[in-house]
């Protein structure tokens, strides 16, 4: 849009575009200004471009030739202002070659103020999707415009947001003849709580899972009062089938949630166009071998990690102790603050991280220390070793640790169908509503979240209770680190049951999913 | 090799200029001097100021004329007619670099010719 042109012997000499960039999760907006002279012919773009955005001046005249426009033989120069931002990713090229078909005299001289221009050019002058398209457009009126024009397939994602107009448009002509008002493009619209609605279906289900009721149970709990978990069992057992499914049975997504969910997804390129919003809770499962700055995101220019993709969702690391030590270790203080701030020469970005974390392990390095059908091979120094690669401090931060035992044979062949994930999202909703409205007065919302003072206000036990802590904290030698997640995991236990007071088989229950602290095995 | 090239560069010029003369230009100088050497033609189009590089070959065992244009020679090209616009006062007005390709026989005849307008781009 151009704000102001000099004229000079008939052509626009400066013409300005409003587009916008993505930083973080939030956008602020970039002036595409454009200046012609006379000078070796030949394009010129300034303001901290990186190389995506040098090289579109090539895509930019491929694409306005082929469009059928007339390229300019003068010498133009582009800012991208504010110059001290700098900027990345391809989609500057329709606001630039916007600018270059301005003083060309292609577009009509008309005020295009309020209008925010986004996408990639191909070389036949097609537009190409962007990321980021729903954060832009969610901090539209912030930046005072109320008219984006992006590609068809972020349309989207990007009409959820209300109050402002998404021209959804096909061909760089499609822009140029729509801002001469040859053509009209409808603005796209949709309604926010219908996609999250047509979105909010799961391929998977729990009733896929035969047998393991105990581990079932144990993920229930999980899910009710957002307790991390560890699943320890040998392989085949179906550690990952039940991880995978773990997100069906939390609560349904609120529209706030899925917003702050996708607007990660948007960023990262990962929201299909025919989808919109990401409204069912991510499952995210990075391999071991994944570097820390992938995990919590990183890179000269941050992109939001795993632990980000993961927002409002489970992050599952399968294999646990295969995983780098030091990768392991930054998790700690994201999964306290439920955001990860990533701090570089240039800016520091915060992104929301608030995640259940599930992780998966073998109980020895061969797999089989808890299997009675197969030997296990592994020396008691082998098994020690492996298990120490779990650090104490992480450890801490897992309130349920889950023994998944091998299936019996009797499950594989049973043809009936376990308990719907939907039935058991019933009873954890429920739970929910009882925390909700407990903690309603104070800074946490699940049971997970509660620290040692608190636990004494809510955590009340009856005296048999109390007696078979005692006891257990004598006799098994658990340690005063496991009395805290024993109390907060029999919170959701009796809560689960709809009782105020705390009993002792919501003790006893608790305690048999520390199996860890028990020192079975090591 | 030595014979004749220069024989050849000649025969592609004046080839060029009545080729340049047919598609419009208005001839300003040919082989300007500056006092960093030579442009082959200067002419005028439409506005612009335009300087041609003319490159004749008679063998196509080095691929066709233009490709011999190097970067190093589109900067002498360009700086060539840089001092030539501030001779002439002229920095501030369009111009831009052409390139003649001419393709001769052994006989100096025009097997083919061509233009590439615009052919060098201030890309930094």
């Amino acid at each position: 849009m151009l704000l102001k042109t000099i004229i000079r012997g008939g052509t626009i000499v400066v013409a300005k575009i409003y587009s916008a960039c993505v930083i973080g999760i939030d956008a602020c907006e970039v002036t595409v200004e454009m200046d012609t002279a006379g000078g070796l012919p030949g394009i010129n773009i300034i303001g901290l471009p990186d190389t995506a955005i040098r090289e579109s001046r090539d895509r930019i005249k491929a694409a306005i030739k082929n469009s059928g426009f007339p390229f300019p033989t003068r010498k133009i120069t582009i800012n991208l202002a504010p110059a001290d931002i700098k900027k990345e990713g391809a989609s500057f090229d329709l606001p630039i070659a916007l600018s270059v078909l301005l003083s060309e005299g292609s577009i009509e001289r008309e005020s295009l103020n309020d209008y925010i221009f986004c996408a990639e050019l191909s070389l036949d002058g097609r537009l190409k999707p962007i990321k980021g398209a729903l954060p832009i457009a969610m901090a539209l009126k912030k930046l005072g415009k109320n008219k984006f024009v992006l590609p068809l397939e972020n349309a989207k994602e990007a009409s959820v947001v209300k109050g402002v107009e998404i021209y959804p448009v096909v061909t760089l002509k499609d822009v140029v003849n729509f801002i001469n008002k040859k053509i009209t493009i409808k603005p796209h619209e949709s309604d926010i709580e219908l996609t999250i609605k047509r979105n909010s279906k799961y391929r998977v289900d729990f009733s896929d899972v035969k047998g393991q009721e105990h581990v079932k149970r144990g993920l229930e709990i999980a899910a009710s009062g957002l307790h991390n978990v560890l699943l320890i069992g040998p392989p085949g057992s179906g550690k990952s089938m039940l991880a995978k499914r773990l997100p069906t049975i939390l609560s349904e997504m609120t529209i706030d949630e899925s917003l702050e969910t996708s607007k990660i997804h948007s960023v990262a390129g990962l929201l299909s166009p025919n989808r919109g919003l990401t409204a069912t809770r991510p499952f995210r499962s990075p391999h071991h071998t994944i570097s820390d700055s992938a995990l919590v995101g990183g890179g000269t220019n941050p992109i939001p990690g795993e632990i980000s993709l993961a927002h409002n969702g489970v992050l599952f690391l399968d294999e646990l102790p295969e995983f780098k030590r030091n990768v392991l270790e930054v998790l700690r203080l994201p999964l306290e603050e439920g955001s990860v701030t990533i701090a570089r020469v240039a800016n520091r970005l915060t992104y929301p991280s608030k995640f259940m974390l599930v992780a998966a392990m073998n109980p020895c390095p061969c797999g089989y220390f808890t299997d009675s059908k197969h030997e296990c091979h592994c020396s008691p120094f082998q098994i020690q070793n492996y298990l120490s690669k779990i650090s104490g401090p992480l450890l801490d931060r897992i309130d349920i640790h889950l023994e998944v035992p091998r299936l019996k044979f009797e499950h594989l062949t049973d043809k009936r169908r376990g308990e719907p994930s939907e039935e058991i999202r019933k009873r954890v909703d429920k739970t929910r509503s009882i925390q909700a409205k407990r903690y309603k007065n104070d800074t946490m919302h699940f049971n997970a979240h509660l620290e040692s003072k608190e636990l004494e206000k809510y955590c009340i036990l009856d005296k048999e209770g109390e007696e078979l802590l005692k006891l257990a904290i004598l006799e098994l030698g658990i340690s005063a680190r496991a009395y805290d997640k024993i109390l907060k995991v029999a919170r959701t236990i009796a809560d689960l049951d709809g009782k105020d007071i705390i009993e002792s088989h919501h003790i006893s229950e608790a305690i048999s999913y520390r199996s860890l602290d028990r020192n079975l095995w090591g | 090799m030595g014979r004749g090239n220069r024989a050849a560069g000649t025969a592609g010029e004046m080839a060029a200029l009545k080729f340049l003369k047919g598609k419009g230009y208005r001839i300003l100088a040919t082989n300007a001097r500056t006092i960093f050497g030579e442009i082959d033609i200067v002419a005028k189009k439409d506005d612009f100021t335009i300087f041609v590089e003319v490159k004749s070959r008679t063998t196509s065992s080095l691929g066709p004329p233009y490709l011999s244009i190097t970067k190093n020679k589109e900067r002498h090209i360009t700086r060539n007619a840089l001092c030539y616009l501030k001779k002439h006062k002229a920095i501030e007005s369009p111009w831009r670099i052409d390139i003649v390709s001419v393709k001769l026989d052994y006989n100096y005849q025009v097997e083919y010719i061509e233009l590439f307008e615009n052919a060098v781009e201030d890309n930094n």
